[in-house]
């Protein structure tokens, strides 16, 4: 079942934190909502789930509008950050609840809550309370009392964020398991990126109660619309450097700290532009150290080094304060302060309008 | 175990032993004259244990009043006030029950709303309760008083309950507030996406999630209701309407204390309560516990 949001906003006070939100959600996909906090993605789930009211528009699940709706009546489940297990049911109890209120008698009940805990492998905790769990397995009760339930949308707030980071690489590839079972539409609030990119079809880049782009996680990671989605997604995050728009030989080229870069293929740029001011944005791993003396490469020193594991991160100052960071293998050494020249990867170039801060169009 | 902590051992349960002999001694001479003659609760140098045991204090406590105007004695003298015994712990009873149920179910929706609607004054409230709570009740009898007789309800149990849901009210309602303050919403609105109207969340998962909180409430109203004599002594004057506090002051008369029917009743007073905290002594400290960390 599709989930439409018509025009959608939602206003605390004077507070406006969604503005006129249109989006579809397609059946059978695991979508993301990723943004930093305050930035509407639970607000917008909470609306989703009916534990809100809208301020104004509208939401549909397959064609029906819901959003005069209870919660009860749109046949949803919702996995809480905080799991909201019912402290004083045993995790037997807690699957069942929703199957109890709906007026299931107990033996099938019973039967149904098994099938659940034995997927989720949590058939030895039946009987225990929420409190005598841990972490890991509360999560479990809490995805057993959503699954057990046969939803037609999956929310999730941030489900995964109360675990340890090892926890929660295991259950990425869990829950993601359970979507393409369950065979429902999920909807997935985070504000860990990588946890976005790994598990969805569908990322929705929030900012400001406003989504930025809702795209592939690819697309999302390689065209970045605009600088937020830019800087927001990539770990490190995106390299930002003000360039001028020049002529050299009778061809556009960027001006950075005095260095002519030739425009990116993807990019077209004309005479017109000349003068223009313009934010090129390179990922760290986009980066390389190049010779000294190559023409192309931008010179610098060597202002930080990190290591990251396999990955070197190496930041080379090109002008004051001015510093470009570039991710290389571990190998890779470099003192501090020596001399250094970064270069880059052409294809992987991004340019942003920094008034609107909208990506320039690509020709590719 | 070494021999040093065997040593604290020791020492930390003798320093409890004594404790609690020192806290229980009022409680066990109380039971002990009780079941003394008469004779021998004033004999010197006093004995802790009975020479001879006696029930007749108890005895003369349950006959009630029908023993006495069965017994053929002269209507013209009224009966002695051990017979209205069974009248007072019955008034108490009915006072103490009334306004634990009255308290404790208004404290908890009261409390409930505070914690999950918004409305002007929903953060005043609780703390203008507390302070309401802090004012001495002496300060509020006599105002109630005159309302009482307004209302014509002076000298009737109602008038009790009233006066005392005033009192425990704001404690019970600060109480519950701190309480609900500490049971997260999410949980509700889980039980609301599993499909429950929000009455049946309220009765299967708010409910029992707060009831350390609601015992410890009830049982503050209990006690305060159930010891009270300021109000029992204003608003009441009937033998027969009486609670317990203020009618065993009759064995006192002027002329002599009948110290053995006063322990008699002191141990018939304590008895209830005492099995009523060991019962849920275990919810009482979780109640009072979860409302002053998470509150």
């Amino acid at each position: 079942m599709d989930v439409r949001l018509e025009n959608l906003s939602k206003s605390f006070g004077s507070n406006s934190v969604l503005k006129a939100l249109d989006l579809t959600f397609p059946e059978r996909k695991f979508v993301t909502l990723l943004g930093p906090s305050g930035c509407g993605k639970t607000t917008l789930l909470r609306l989703i789930a009916g534990l809100e009211r809208a301020s104004g528009g509208a939401i549909h699940f397959g064609g029906e509008r819901v959003d005069h709706l209870a919660p009860a009546d749109r046949n949803i489940a919702m996995v809480f950050q905080s799991y909201a297990l019912y402290p004083t049911m045993d995790v037997a109890a807690n699957i069942g609840y929703g199957l109890k209120v709906r007026g299931m008698a107990a033996p099938e009940r019973s039967e149904k809550v098994g099938i659940v805990a034995k997927v989720l492998e949590i058939g030895h905790l039946l009987a225990r309370k929420p409190r005598a769990l841990s972490g890991g397995q509360r999560q479990r009760v809490a995805l057993g009392r959503a699954m057990v339930r046969k939803p037609d949308i999956f929310l999730m707030d941030e489900p995964l964020s109360n675990l340890d980071a090892k926890l929660r690489a295991t259950m990425r590839g869990e829950l993601k398991r359970f979507h393409l079972d369950l065979e429902t539409t999920s909807i997935y609030v985070t504000h860990d990126q990588l946890e976005a990119m790994t598990m969805s079809d569908l990322v929705a880049v929030m900012n400001e109660g406003v989504v930025q782009q809702f795209a592939t996680p690819e697309e999302v990671y390689d065209r970045p619309v605009n600088l937020f989605v830019a800087g927001f997604i990539g770990s490190p995050p995106m390299n930002f450097c003000d360039v001028t728009v020049a002529e050299h030989g009778g061809v556009p080229v960027l001006m950075l700290a005095g260095r002519a870069i030739p425009v990116p293929p993807q990019f077209t740029l004309t005479r017109a532009d000349e003068g223009r001011r313009l934010v090129l944005g390179v990922r760290p791993q986009d980066v390389r150290l190049a010779d000294l003396d190559d023409p192309t490469a931008v010179p610098g020193t060597v202002w930080m080094v990190e290591l990251i594991g396999s990955e070197r991160l190496i930041e080379v100052e090109v002008a004051p304060k001015l510093r470009i960071t570039s991710e290389v293998k571990a190998e890779v050494r470099a003192a501090i302060d020596a001399p250094a020249a970064v270069a880059f990867d052409d294809a992987k170039l991004h340019l942003f309008d920094p008034g609107t801060g909208l990506a320039l169009p690509r020709a590719d | 175990m070494t021999a040093k902590e065997w040593a604290g051992r020791i020492a930390l349960y003798t320093i409890l032993i004594l404790v609690t002999i020192v806290v229980c001694f009022p409680l066990i001479w109380a039971f002990f004259t009780s079941v003394k003659p008469k004779d021998e609760i004033f004999l010197w140098p006093p004995t802790l244990w009975p020479n001879v045991w006696t029930f007749e204090n108890y005895t003369s406590l349950f006959a009630g009043k029908q023993a006495y105007f069965q017994g053929g004695s002269a209507a013209s003298s009224a009966p002695p006030p051990s017979a209205f015994f069974l009248d007072w712990f019955l008034n108490s009873v009915i006072v103490a029950v009334g306004t634990t149920l009255i308290s404790t179910i208004v404290s908890t929706l009261a409390a409930y709303s505070l914690t999950r609607f918004r409305f002007p004054g929903q953060r005043a409230v609780p703390y203008l309760a507390l302070v309401g709570y802090m004012v001495p009740s002496i300060i509020f009898v006599f105002p109630m008083f005159l309302v009482m007789a307004d209302l014509r309800l002076t000298d009737t149990l109602l008038s009790l309950i009233l006066g005392y849901v005033c009192i425990t009210l704001p404690f019970s309602l600060w109480l519950m507030w701190a309480f609900f303050r500490g049971v997260p919403i999410e949980i509700e609105e889980a039980a609301l996406v599993d499909g429950a109207s929000r009455l049946r969340v309220f009765f299967e998962i708010v409910l029992p999630t707060a009831w350390p909180g609601i015992v410890a409430a009830a049982i503050f109203t209990l006690i305060v209701s159930w010891n009270d004599y300021l109000f029992g002594r204003v608003f009441m004057n009937t033998m027969e309407n009486l609670p317990l506090t203020v009618g065993v002051m009759h064995f006192f008369d002027g002329t002599h204390v009948d110290w053995g029917l006063m322990m008699a009743s002191s141990v018939l007073m304590t008895v209830p309560m005492a099995i009523l905290f060991a019962l849920l002594q275990r919810h009482l400290v979780a109640g009072f516990g979860a409302g002053a960390v998470k509150g």
